[in-house]
């Protein structure tokens, strides 16, 4: 307990850490602002063959459509944040020398790490929280409330009350995902120490991971085990028929994956000489 | 007390430390000698704890959740923090005392103000010095390690930092080993020197003897000093006021003596080193 407290003390006492999350409300506004000023146009040329066929509650630019755009940044710009900002609870003090110093006190290795761990995980939540509140609110309050309508395989449409939990689901399944990419971020900080070295190494893994999401492996078993083809399980919600089987042992096994990755952090870190 | 015998570190095919030995007991003020990448920063590591050892042994003799504290080349501190959440947090962080009276405390056995309230940003170095002993000093360690604590420091925080230094023995009866490349520094606060060189331990012993062997002439200043003209018959080079003399100890007495009598003013008289002498003593 006396390393989380001293860990979460130490994340939001960091300006980096304010500017993560102002990050975040950056994209949220863009998205809202072009939604605002662009967003209605592009709407009612995508639709208006259907908008002719079929009736829709409410306008097709409302609330339940732009959080889910604002939930499209799962799969690229929030976890590169995460992955920026956990890191960096390892790797700067591998550069401003204070782990040494630390290490110099009764302090056990992995009980610290395993504590960053936790307190990383944790941060990512509360970002996903916050990002999820604040679009939720804003998303209502300026576009209102209407009909969902989503292009996966095709184009699916969903009553408000329905997109409201599919949404909300979403972001809870989706936070998961995140919660992963954080985990790997800190353990990539623990094989290459610097800042720069890491954030290279994050990018290029969550863009190889989103890129093999939709690779087949040619093997229904890895297809369906392999992490970079969990990382999608939030999207599950927004088909027609949700699939709790494929969710739940989707989010189980990314559970594992992050108690692995953990695990060989931890491992790593143990054995390695801080110097 | 901090013992170790016959320690080996290789970083890849670079060899770091070869077969060290040293010994520092109670009370005691050991220095270590050696120049940049001679392998003390490695050696203290090991005897932190911060690197692991190829082969050899370390023992760290005390009472107490923490035997040994230190600082390694610059100290390291949350330069986000002030002086006083820096001292709570690595208090914390190991369970010790946190409260305002203990981290006050702590702060005033190093000679720190209580009234600086600004990030260690912006402290100076002898600041930050004497914050990272404070901090070295949480849990009452009964070695504490110094690496290159004098560098980086200006005359008059070398001078605190020394009587610091030696308060702390006389008090506490702490053992301390310092490291430095400063020899007049190390030479007035070790009672023992142990030479590094190219990772061996070159010479250890008491910090006169040693210095003794090495010193094979003498930097004699004055304003008159050339006007002495008995100095003919040394071989000697002259700086300004200064002038360097080789001669051993016994010679350099009789010639203050000899200067003192013929009324010409000795303002300083300092042993000048050869190091060639103190570093590679086989090869003289």
């Amino acid at each position: 307990m006396r390393l989380l407290y001293i860990e979460t003390y130490k994340l939001f006492r960091q300006s980096r850490t304010y500017y993560a999350i102002l990050a975040l409300f950056f994209i949220e506004a863009i998205v809202l602002l072009s939604a605002y000023y662009q967003g209605t146009g592009i709407i009612d040329i995508v639709l208006a063959n259907l908008k002719d066929t079929f009736y829709f509650q409410g306008k097709l630019l409302n609330g339940n459509l732009i959080i889910y755009f604002i939930l499209n940044s799962f799969w690229f710009h929030v976890p590169l944040l995460c992955m920026i900002i956990v890191s960096g609870m390892l790797t700067t003090e591998y550069q401003e020398k204070t782990l040494q110093t630390v290490f110099m006190q009764p302090v056990v290795k992995w009980k610290y790490l395993l504590a960053k761990y936790i307190v990383a995980s944790l941060f990512t939540i509360f970002l996903v929280l916050l990002l999820a509140l604040t679009s939720f609110i804003l998303s209502y309050g300026i576009f209102g409330k209407g009909d969902l309508v989503v292009y996966t395989n095709g184009l699916t449409f969903f009553e408000h009350d329905d997109a409201f939990y599919r949404l909300v689901y979403a972001f809870l399944f989706g936070t998961l995902s995140l919660v992963f990419f954080s985990v790997v971020s800190l353990t990539l900080a623990v094989l290459l120490k610097e800042s720069f070295k890491t954030w290279i190494a994050a990018a290029l893994f969550l863009i190889v991971s989103t890129l093999l999401l939709k690779i087949d492996l040619g093997n229904e078993v890895w297809n369906q085990i392999a992490f970079f083809k969990l990382n999608n399980t939030w999207q599950y919600f927004f088909n027609h028929d949700i699939e709790w089987n494929t969710i739940i042992i989707n989010s189980v096994l990314m559970g594992l994956y992050i108690l692995v990755t953990m695990l060989v952090g931890l491992f790593l870190f143990q054995k390695k000489d801080i110097g | 007390m901090i013992y170790c015998e016959r320690v080996h570190k290789k970083y890849g095919k670079v060899r770091a430390l070869h077969n060290v030995s040293i010994s520092c007991g109670k009370g005691e003020i050991l220095g270590l000698v050696g120049a940049n990448g001679a392998g003390k920063t490695t050696l203290f590591k090991i005897l932190l704890g911060l690197v692991t050892a190829d082969s050899g042994e370390v023992e760290i003799a005390g009472d107490g959740a923490k035997k040994i504290g230190g600082i390694i080349e610059k100290p390291a501190l949350y330069p986000y923090l002030n002086a006083h959440e820096n001292l709570r947090l690595f208090a914390k962080m190991q369970g010790a005392n946190s409260s305002k009276q203990d981290v006050e405390a702590s702060l005033e056995q190093v000679g720190l103000p209580l009234n600086r309230t600004d990030p260690v940003r912006n402290f100076s170095m002898g600041m930050k010095q004497r914050l990272g002993i404070a901090v070295a000093l949480l849990n009452n360690p009964s070695c504490l390690l110094l690496d290159e604590p004098f560098s980086g420091l200006d005359p008059l925080g070398i001078e605190a930092l020394k009587q610091l230094i030696l308060d702390l023995t006389q008090q506490t009866q702490m053992t301390i080993l310092i490291s430095s490349h400063i020899i007049d520094v190390l030479s007035t606060v070790c009672t023992n020197l142990s030479i590094i060189h190219n990772g061996e331990i070159v010479q250890t012993g008491a910090t006169s003897t040693i210095l003794a062997a090495c010193t094979t002439s003498y930097s004699l200043c004055g304003s008159d000093i050339k006007k002495a003209s008995f100095l003919s018959d040394y071989d000697t080079v002259s700086n300004g006021d200064c002038m360097t003399i080789s001669a051993s100890a016994t010679e350099i007495s009789d010639i203050i003596f000899k200067l003192s009598q013929q009324q010409i003013a000795i303002t300083s008289c300092r042993p000048v080193l050869d190091l060639q002498q103190l570093f590679n003593p086989k090869e003289k």
